[in-house]
């Protein structure tokens, strides 16, 4: 960025800045008002122009993707499409917020970051820890899912946040327990510190062990390779020194150390509940930050500071301000989750289009409209199931088992960047010509719709609709009444009409 | 009992160029060659036919005892049921139950001086397709099968670079951060052939349903321009070049002679799993099937085949050590040596190079029939690609315990196969998100080259 920006960004922020003195709790509203004077009082200084505001098909689909992880049914999105209260956007995203689908979606993505995927009975261990984390995320405040992530012991039946510190038949490693740690509840990445001090930036070898240090109490009654029967609990006597006999690379011996050098001194608890509770309180500088920031990367695709997990003083963030604001309201909530997320899908920014028009590359990396996002795995499944009912299976045939085995296929682990399609011809092999989906479910589909006496745009406008989540356009209606002449039938073109439906790009992705 | 293979008119055993005689026996030899000579054919002259790599992958861990570094003088608990044998190579020996491929063994090379750090199946399986143990971090690194791909394969090509056949292990096989061209197509059971390549009806409605498609997308990828619609369009357009291609008929294996069919090794059909031989599966057999496939990829031009042997971890013998070995190793002889024999004849042998190896080797000493999980001490075996065959690297005590001769990490053994493949291993990606360059092979803790082979 050079310099005259930087300067002209500092001064659109400080006028800004100016209209918010006020640094009390802000409502909702008054939070998505102020993430729109950042992001548009930035677009201005750049002259960049913003997108058009998104029509209610667009944020219907968009919004029940990014907060349910599913595309309307078509009953949900026909009565939405008719509703013309003023507010009944604002009405969508508290029923979308208080239902239970909003935890569960949360905890499909987090159990993928969480559990690793190299535990035995990964399965298994997911939907556990899935149904645990459900609960939570629609019932509990971020700092108390973290504590009891971080603090975790007993059994994995009692109490499943255990699986966060599992891995083979033993805990995870505390190598790669301070690397999730530091990535997921902290944004910052110290595992490139684990083997020397990183070049560019603030971390040191030395604060990658110290963090370390946290986590060499977390093991199994008598070191047992049982983890998955005894669950683990906190041995005191255990420290860094004791691990000695793995001699993981970069091995340094130090204290527990919270990040930024300050020592754990001679506290009663356990090492993890004193670094939850630091982690966890106001004032922490990274705690916060790191919600917020993977939080608006989740919904638009691209994080204030990118990658999303790789905060440092070399990496700055394109609205700094927003950040620190997006921080500082979410900590004042309480890290009331559902608090942030309503004011940032409320936001005129949230709601724009993501049709570019004449616009220059900058104003996706502006936010001056909507990226296209990929449906994940378990949007894709569940999007399906939701327009074509559960898959069938084929008497006899192999057990399809459903979402895990497909999510497992279709999914990307870790951190994907939410709007890079990285599938490739096995996927779409197995979307055009899996039974699983588009076999018998599709000819049941169509031939409920495409019943005597339906004419073609009947029939059409009711499988966009379901589909697509919108009613097909003049152009798309003439394309299917030809259609139609060519299959020869209004139930054969019916069909292939909803095949192509879900094949489309516009399906497969969040835009 | 060996099965001779149909034997087609010898060729060079190195094919340097492609003569116009070449195309004329390649193209008669066999029905099944016919239609996808596409890429062969599509090769300019005069270059010497790029590199192929085919990995057997002999999930669970085989025992180096028990197969390729057998240990007459240790002590009865250690040195097993079975016997050494001698080889076409005087003074080496291999277990008693690789009788056919023992007389192939001037192609191989046996690295008795694996030695590796990983000791659970998963964890040891990824360290072994990558290279790189760093499990949890922000580096999602490719498997070897991806890395091959982008080196060596062709883009614009019908046919994926990077197959894998059989039940592989999921997480080890991702192209990782080279993205979704180089994710491996997979082929559960190669008997069956390629899953999901036939539409669910009639070709015609098919092929009027893309036509439609294609209609609808139109508007939406004019208005959006979007990186991700774009991937995702080109991703199906090759998906329906592929279903519509002569080449997919390489993963056919109807088209191949019941003799060649046979010599591979064909699972008996019907035949139950014995009791207790809990992961010899009704499908047990497949190998032999799925390296013939391998087989058929490679001539087709895809550099990289990975074959699944041991469904699930086969090769985990902690229980029936003898007779669970005795009996995979025969499956496994057959097949491989069949694959071996057949590049051989079609002059395919100096340009493939075939990996045998699973992700650690057994424990010395046999505790209730069985044996454990070993990592300190193993053996892999590396046939064809142009190396200098006939030969044993690296040696292990008394005991198959401790390596005391040239021991092999895994990216000695990585960087080894690279090379072979004619990949510089140095070579540095630029993964997405992550600031440093991520070389092939990790060469942070050298990499020594087995160049006694090259």
């Amino acid at each position: 960025m050079c310099g005259k920006t930087r300067i002209l960004m500092a001064l659109a922020v400080v006028i800004a800045a100016g209209r918010e003195c006020r640094a009390a709790e802000l409502d909702n509203a008054e939070l998505a008002a102020l993430i729109d004077r950042h992001i548009d009082a930035r677009l201005k200084t750049e002259g960049v122009p913003s997108a058009a505001p998104a029509d209610d098909a667009e944020f219907l689909r968009r919004v029940y993707l990014d907060l349910h992880g599913v595309i309307p049914t078509s009953d949900q999105a026909a009565s939405f499409l008719a509703d013309s209260r003023p507010d009944r956007r604002a009405r969508l995203v508290d029923t979308l917020l208080a239902d239970p689908p909003y935890g569960e979606h949360l905890a499909d993505i987090w159990q993928g970051y969480l559990v690793s995927p190299l535990a035995d009975d990964r399965q298994v261990r997911a939907d556990q820890f899935r149904k645990w984390l459900a609960e939570r995320f629609n019932t509990k405040t971020w700092d108390r899912i973290t504590t009891e992530l971080l603090t975790a012991t007993g059994k994995i039946d009692e109490n499943p946040a255990v699986i966060y510190l599992i891995e083979g038949r033993l805990p995870r490693t505390v190598v790669d327990l301070t690397d999730l740690t530091s990535r997921y509840f902290q944004g910052v990445r110290l595992s490139c510190a684990q083997c020397h001090d990183h070049p560019l930036v603030a971390w040191k070898q030395q604060e990658f062990w110290g963090m370390a240090a946290f986590f060499t109490q977390v093991q199994t009654p008598g070191k047992s390779k049982l983890v998955y029967q005894v669950g683990v609990k906190d041995y005191p006597e255990l420290t860094l020194n004791s691990l000695k006999d793995g001699t993981p690379d970069g091995f340094l011996s130090r204290p527990p150390t919270f990040l930024g050098g300050e020592e754990l001194r001679g506290d009663k608890t356990t090492n993890r509940a004193a670094l939850a509770a630091w982690l966890t309180s106001a004032k922490n500088p990274y705690f916060a930050r790191a919600m917020a920031n993977r939080t608006w990367w989740r919904l638009f695709g691209r994080g204030i500071v990118n990658p999303v997990d790789d905060m440092h003083s070399a990496n700055a963030p394109s609205h700094p301000e927003l950040l620190d604001r997006l921080a500082r309201q979410f900590a004042e909530s309480g890290f009331d989750l559902k608090f942030l997320t309503r004011a940032i899908v409320s936001s005129r920014a949230y709601q724009r289009t993501s049709r570019p028009g004449d616009a220059p590359d900058k104003q996706a990396a502006l936010f001056g409209r909507m990226p296209v996002k990929v449906l994940t795995a378990g949007e894709l499944y569940d999007s399906l199931v939701a327009i074509l009912g559960a898959p069938m299976r084929k008497p006899g045939g192999p057990r399809v088992d459903t979402r895990a085995e497909f999510v497992q296929f279709f999914s990307d682990d870790g951190d994907p960047d939410p709007t890079a399609y990285r599938r490739g011809i096995p996927h779409l092999l197995r979307q055009m010509n899996s039974d699983q989906f588009v076999g018998r479910n599709v000819a049941a589909l169509s031939a409920r719709l495409a019943k005597p006496g339906r004419s073609a745009d009947d029939v059409a406008g009711d499988l966009f609709v379901t589909i697509l989540s919108r009613p097909p356009t003049v152009d798309e209606q003439v394309l299917f009444r030809a259609h139609v002449t060519r299959a020869g039938s209004l139930e054969t073109a019916s069909r292939e009409l909803a095949w192509a439906l879900l094949m489309t790009s516009e399906f497969s992705l969040n835009h | 009992m060996k099965v001779p293979l149909p034997v087609r008119k010898p060729q060079a055993a190195s094919r340097k160029r492609l003569t116009r005689r070449d195309f004329v026996v390649s193209a008669t030899a066999s029905a099944s060659l016919v239609g996808w000579l596409g890429r062969l054919a599509a090769e300019v002259p005069n270059q010497p036919r790029p590199k192929a790599c085919i990995l057997l992958w002999m999930a669970g861990g085989p025992s180096h005892i028990d197969t390729f570094d057998p240990k007459p003088d240790a002590p009865a608990n250690i040195r097993g049921e079975f016997k050494p044998a001698d080889t076409s190579v005087p003074g080496i020996q291999i277990s008693e139950h690789f009788p056919r491929f023992a007389k192939l063994l001037e192609h191989a090379v046996i690295l008795r001086g694996m030695s590796t750090q990983e000791s659970d199946h998963k964890l040891a399986t990824f360290h072994l397709h990558t290279g790189y143990q760093n499990r949890a971090g922000v580096v999602a690194f490719p498997s070897l099968g991806a890395i091959v791909a982008k080196e060596l394969g062709k883009r614009d090509v019908a046919l994926p670079n990077f197959v894998a056949i059989g039940r592989g292990p999921q997480e080890a096989l991702s192209a990782g951060f080279l993205g979704p061209d180089y994710q491996p197509l997979g082929v559960t059971d190669p008997v069956r052939g390629l899953d999901f390549i036939e539409p669910v009806g009639p070709r015609q409605e098919f092929d009027r349903q893309v036509e439609l498609l294609r209609q609808l997308e139109k508007p939406f990828h004019e208005a959006h321009r979007s990186e991700a619609g774009g991937a995702h369009r080109s991703a199906m357009e090759r998906a329906v070049r592929l279903m519509s291609s002569e080449q997919k008929q390489a993963f056919d294996l109807s088209r191949e002679r019941d003799e060649v069919r046979v010599a591979y090794g064909r699972p008996a059909a019907g035949a139950a799993p014995k009791r207790g031989e809990k992961n010899l599966t009704a499908t047990s057999g497949s190998f032999g099937q799925g390296c013939l496939m391998a087989r058929r990829l490679v001539e087709a031009g895809v550099p990289f085949v990975e074959v699944v042997m041991g469904d699930g971890v086969g090769w985990d013998t902690h229980r029936d050590n003898f007779p669970r070995t005795k009996a995979l190793s025969l499956e496994c002889d057959t097949a491989m040596s069949a694959l071996v024999e057949d590049l051989k004849t079609r002059g395919l042998l100096d340009t493939t190079l075939v990996v045998w190896m699973g992700e650690f080797g057994r424990t010395p000493q046999c505790a209730g029939g069985g044996r454990n999980h070993w990592s300190k001490a193993w053996s892999s075996v590396l046939v064809g690609g142009g190396i200098k065959g006939g030969q044993v690297v690296g040696k292990t005590d008394r005991d198959g315990a401790a390596v005391t001769d040239r021991p092999i990490s895994v990216t000695d053994f990585l960087g080894t196969v690279c090379t072979i493949l004619g990949i510089d291993y140095k070579r540095k990606n630029h993964p997405a998100g992550v600031d440093r360059p991520i070389p092939i092979v990790d060469t942070s803790k050298g990499v020594k080259v087995i160049s006694e082979l090259l």
